[in-house]
């Protein structure tokens, strides 16, 4: 069980970069970098720039937000793999959006593709060479301690 | 590999890079979560985790940073700096 879009609420978040795309306060969102903490409610982000030794780490809470995650992408990651959604949550209208995006980039030689989860979008920018995927994520999902999240946030069939 | 496995190396990685730009804090952090998962899932950690934090304080344990090393009578003793010792026999 890799960490793909799909695993990506059950998977470790520590560590990977993130951006804040929108949130309840207004000065989170456009926040970047990579998580160093995760509790029940929130999550650490550093963005402590490279350039200065100094640090800084917000902390941004995960009920109302929605997170962009970094996933690097390796081969056998499921770029093939479309899960429809039920058009239901306010994500999906950001997953219709770049679905449009990515079909027209398709035609300018780009191989973006599109997984789907019910609140989840992500897309693959292999196109500019990046490796990495892109994992849009409603922060309520992810509500839970850190420990149980892997246990609790399951998969079950009847989605 | 489960995904509580993963998770487990990940943190493992996660920990010794803080310890290895000091935040120890941190580290002790990600020791404890990655122990609480292993917990939880039942699949224990593996044994280079088990031997390179330690069992008192939760730290990362870098050797000459804030653990000694020694050896003696067929054993490797670990010190950390929080007094704990950690034994164990060298293959």
């Amino acid at each position: 069980m890799a960490l793909t879009p799909e695993t990506l609420t059950r998977h470790e978040l520590n560590g990977l970069h993130v951006e804040v795309v929108d949130a309840p306060n207004p000065d989170l969102v456009g926040i970047a970098g990579r998580v160093v903490v995760e509790t029940m409610q929130t999550l650490h982000v550093d963005v402590s720039d490279t350039s200065d030794g100094e640090t800084r780490v917000c902390q941004v809470p995960k009920q109302g937000s929605t997170l962009q995650f970094e996933i690097p992408s390796r081969d056998e990651t499921p770029a093939q793999r479309t899960d429809e959604a039920a058009d239901v949550e306010k994500a999906s209208g950001t997953a219709s959006k770049l679905r449009s995006e990515t079909a027209g980039g398709l035609e300018a030689s780009q191989s973006g593709r599109l997984a789907e989860e019910p609140s989840a979008a992500s897309r693959m920018s292999s196109g500019n060479c990046e490796g990495v995927a892109y994992v849009t994520v409603d922060g309520a999902r992810l509500l839970s301690r850190p420990a149980l999240r892997t246990e609790k946030a399951g998969d079950t069939t009847w989605r | 590999m489960s995904i509580a496995e993963e998770r487990i190396e990940r943190l493992h990685g996660l920990a010794r890079k803080a310890a290895a730009e000091g935040e120890y804090e941190r580290s002790r952090e990600y020791v404890r979560l990655a122990r609480r998962i292993a917990e939880r899932n039942r699949c224990g950690l593996p044994r280079s985790f088990q031997r390179s934090t330690c069992d008192t304080c939760d730290v990362y344990l870098r050797p000459g940073r804030n653990a000694r090393v020694r050896v003696h009578r067929g054993r490797v003793i670990v010190r950390c700096d929080c007094g704990e010792t950690k034994r164990y026999p060298f293959d």
